[in-house]
């Protein structure tokens, strides 16, 4: 998207901020409803990303697919199962959760320590000057619909297989 | 040039701390609903990273986005039977709890 430096800046640490925190609120939240909505507000945030980073097809993409299905899907399964014992159990802090917060902190220091130290900017000059000579004038989402067709045309097909095996599985399990 | 490998590290940086959060939730939640909703964090970083590689480095071809889709694709399958085994297990033993379903004992 073409906005201005600044505001694209102001507009990109904004979204970055409430993604955060909704990723808190998803897994820290007592309540399971508000967990969900947070999760909601998370992917409607992570849309808005794709759509700052050029790829609006993305974008739509994962509008549809995760805030209209998925997390519709997600609110659905925590009103169907009722809350009430939600409230009984408050949350512990036991000694696994001191651990399992140990190593993800860990994880998150380490990786958080090696994306600075990469050269990314000599990693896109070399593939910019791999992709100087093919200078076509199509859009993204022609891009995308030619891939589609031609050399992941395989794949395609064998994810709606995927996806209608497994729509046809969730009817017969959730059944009876 | 500059403004490109800074919106990069930007985006790497959500994407490791979602996924840790996402890591955390998983490992930690008591009901299953929630170890899926982290388990929906965890895909949406892969996803970011796939999608901001792809704009920034792969401009002209787009082949991570595709990866993307297809991602996206395998998450709704996931969901959706995910559910339906939660609400079967939910129907069987009228608890959701993690460590308490032990349907397959005796």
């Amino acid at each position: 998207m073409d906005l201005p430096g600044p505001i694209h800046d102001i507009f990109v640490v904004f979204l970055g901020s409430i993604l955060i925190l909704g990723g808190l609120g998803v897994v820290l939240l007592m309540n399971p409803i508000d967990s969900a909505f947070s999760l909601g507000l998370v992917l409607v945030c992570i849309s808005l990303f794709y759509i700052s980073l050029n790829s609006y097809f993305v974008a739509a993409a994962q509008f549809l697919i995760y805030v209209g299905a998925i997390n519709v899907l997600i609110i659905f399964a925590v009103m169907f199962i009722n809350g009430s014992e939600y409230s009984n159990d408050s949350y512990l802090w036991t000694i696994g959760d001191r651990i399992t917060s140990q190593i993800c902190i860990s994880i998150f220091f380490s990786l958080i320590t090696i994306i600075p130290d990469t050269s990314w900017y000599g990693i896109f000059r070399t593939t910019k000057s791999n992709q100087i000579i093919e200078q076509d004038l199509i859009s993204n989402v022609q891009q995308i619909g030619i891939h589609l067709s031609t050399d992941f045309y395989l794949p395609f097909e064998l994810i709606s297989i995927i996806l209608l095996v497994s729509l046809i599985g969730a009817i017969t399990i959730a059944r009876q | 040039m500059r403004n490109l490998s800074m919106m990069l590290e930007f985006v790497l940086f959500l994407s490791v701390s979602l996924f840790s959060i996402g890591i955390y939730g998983l490992i930690t939640s008591r009901s299953m609903v929630r170890a899926l909703m982290c388990l929906e964090l965890l895909l949406n970083s892969v996803n970011m990273n796939l999608v901001a590689f792809s704009d920034i480095f792969d401009s002209r071809q787009l082949k991570g986005e595709i990866f993307s889709i297809f991602v996206i694709a395998i998450a709704a399958a996931e969901a959706a039977i995910g559910l339906a085994i939660i609400s079967s297990i939910y129907r069987n033993r009228k608890s959701i709890r993690i460590n308490q379903s032990n349907l397959l004992k005796n």
